[in-house]
């Protein structure tokens, strides 16, 4: 039986910069059933520069394991139609991006727009919203 | 069908408070929806999963949970009283007086949102106006930091862009320039055209400090590449307007934070040459309303403690450093925070006694030691509200509820400890 090398590799990891935003569609799926299935779809989702996905071996709809300090998640990666600052992913506000927020503050401001972040490709799947809570 | 006599309705999706929605109602319920955008819908045809009373996760009668959370916070050295930009005016009033019934901390979504920016226009630190002084005058717009396509949808078809003002009868087309200055292509900033300006995360301060070289006819300099000419030219739109407004989201409140009292110099500056006003872009319906009856009790806007000696006001009061280390119990009205807050921050929540008032199941209610049910803000429950610019809004209820207002709730526990 031929040995499989590949699954011994660690996928590469990438240094990102996780940026938040609010979504129209994602915010009235989330009233509606924070539970279902079209949130998490929505929430889950980071998106990304296209020519920075091919850099990093990332697919469209590929799932990505995001990794920083405070926590660590699995969501669905998607190409932005438009070219984006290089370094930088987009994630709606959700409590799947919250999972990777720093707990530091002065302020009393959580930094949510500007999250320090390794993301590398995963062979597991998206973080479920029951998993969040025990997390 | 037989179509029902629409009742209008003042949306509570967002702090827009829509007032031009109509809605249609047969035996009680929502039949049909219109003008209202597909947050204002959703927030209307209500959520999927209703709350339900429990005490230790297993259904009991609301009276026993309201027992149940009334002794956890008579028992609490510091209980914090969380949440409240999804109620009425009158609920917040209510949950103030139980805070000082208390000595409890007392705080809002606005801690970690809008509430720096609103403190500065209610002290007279940056001038500003109402939706509709924008909608009849407004001749240049900027959305910094902002996207309201996407968190305020009607924001530019009812008051900021599209329509014919009185002084702008000719709209979009020639009377109006929408600008926006973000770090990505928003919707909002597609709308925006050549006036979008894309600048580096981080970047607004050195932005606007370069906007100021510009309107003081200085050459301005940036440490990120940018095209110096185009800040020159934006300066100069920004120096002919005849009412200007400054949109400002999040993306700029984060950004600068740090060092705020730079708006207050920008808007200084500008106003030397221009006539400009900054409205906050605040989410929640009635997030503004908290600020301002928190500071009619107390003279702060939120991060409020009812001491011995009087309320006090700080950062250690805010919902994060009292999550951090200092709540031994909360209650939370109107609010999601383990969806909302830092996980690193909400997961102290299973730890301390718990107190959920919703009407919604959410997150939170999973690990909830109380969750009291309630009716909806603006849909079973009327009251007032204040709307993103200041302005205060009444709201009436469309349907009939069978519960308690969130507003009953919170009397009821004060009865309780009192």
């Amino acid at each position: 039986m031929a040995l499989d090398v590949g699954k011994f590799i660690k996928a590469p990891e990438y240094d990102i910069k996780i940026i938040t935003h609010r979504d129209v569609f994602q915010a009235s799926a989330c009233e509606e059933d924070r539970f279902g299935d079209e949130c998490q779809e929505m929430s889950a989702l980071i998106v990304l520069d296209a020519a920075e996905m091919k850099r990093m071996g990332i697919q469209d709809r590929a799932n990505v394991r995001l990794t920083s300090n405070w926590g660590s998640v699995v969501v669905r990666a998607r190409a932005s139609p438009r070219e984006e600052q290089k370094g930088m992913g987009f994630m709606v506000n959700s409590p799947w991006v919250n999972t990777l927020v720093s707990d530091e503050t002065t302020d009393g401001i959580p930094a949510f727009k500007d999250i320090e972040a390794k993301i590398t490709i995963s062979k597991n799947g998206i973080t479920g919203i029951q998993e969040l809570l025990l997390l | 069908m037989e179509m029902t006599e629409p009742i209008t309705w003042t949306c509570t999706g967002c702090a827009l408070l829509c007032e031009d929605i109509q809605v249609h109602i047969k035996d009680n319920k929502v039949e049909k929806v219109e003008h209202a955008c597909l947050k204002g819908k959703a927030r209307v045809y209500g959520c999927k999963h209703t709350a339900i009373s429990t005490v230790d996760q297993a259904e009991v009668d609301i009276n026993s949970a309201i027992s149940q959370a009334a002794e956890i916070l008579e028992k609490a050295k510091n209980p914090l009283l969380y949440g409240w930009s999804n109620s009425t005016s009158e609920a917040q009033v209510a949950g103030i007086e139980l805070a000082q019934t208390l000595g409890a901390c007392i705080d809002s979504t606005s801690s970690f949102c809008q509430g720096i920016t609103i403190n500065e226009i209610m002290n007279g630190s940056i001038p500003s106006c109402t939706l509709e002084e924008v909608r009849e005058k407004a001749d240049v717009v900027i959305y910094w930091g902002a996207d309201p396509m996407s968190s305020h949808p009607r924001h530019l078809s009812k008051y900021s862009y599209f329509p014919r003002g009185e002084l702008r009868q000719r709209g979009y087309e020639e009377d109006r320039t929408a600008i926006c200055i973000d770090v990505t292509q928003s919707r909002t900033a597609k709308i925006c055209k050549a006036m979008f300006f894309s600048i580096p995360p981080g970047g607004d301060a050195e932005f606007m400090r370069a906007l100021m070289d510009g309107l003081a006819g200085r050459v301005p300099k940036l440490s990120y590449d940018f095209d110096v000419k185009r800040i020159l030219e934006l300066a100069a739109v920004l120096k002919k307007a005849e009412f200007g407004v400054i949109f400002a989201g999040l993306g700029l409140v984060y950004s600068i934070k740090e060092e705020f009292d730079l708006i207050l110099e920008f808007m200084s500056t500008l106003n030397r040459f221009s006539n400009f006003s900054l409205i906050p872009m605040a989410g929640h319906f009635n997030m503004r309303g908290f600020n301002h009856n928190l500071h009619e009790k107390t003279g702060f806007i939120h991060r409020v403690r009812f001491t011995k000696n009087g309320p006090v006001s700080g950062v250690e009061y805010s919902v994060v450093e009292q999550l951090k280390h200092g709540a031994d119990a909360v209650l939370v009205v109107g609010s999601d925070p383990l969806a909302s807050l830092p996980l690193s921050i909400a997961r102290r929540l299973k730890d301390i006694p718990l107190i959920l008032v919703d009407p919604c199941a959410n997150l939170t209610t999973r690990v909830a030691d109380v969750t009291i049910p309630c009716g909806a803000s603006g849909i079973e429950v009327g009251g007032t509200a204040v709307r993103l610019d200041g302005k205060k809004m009444d709201i009436s209820p469309i349907v009939q509820g069978d519960g308690l207002s969130d507003e009953m709730v919170v009397r009821r526990i004060m009865e309780e400890v009192s």
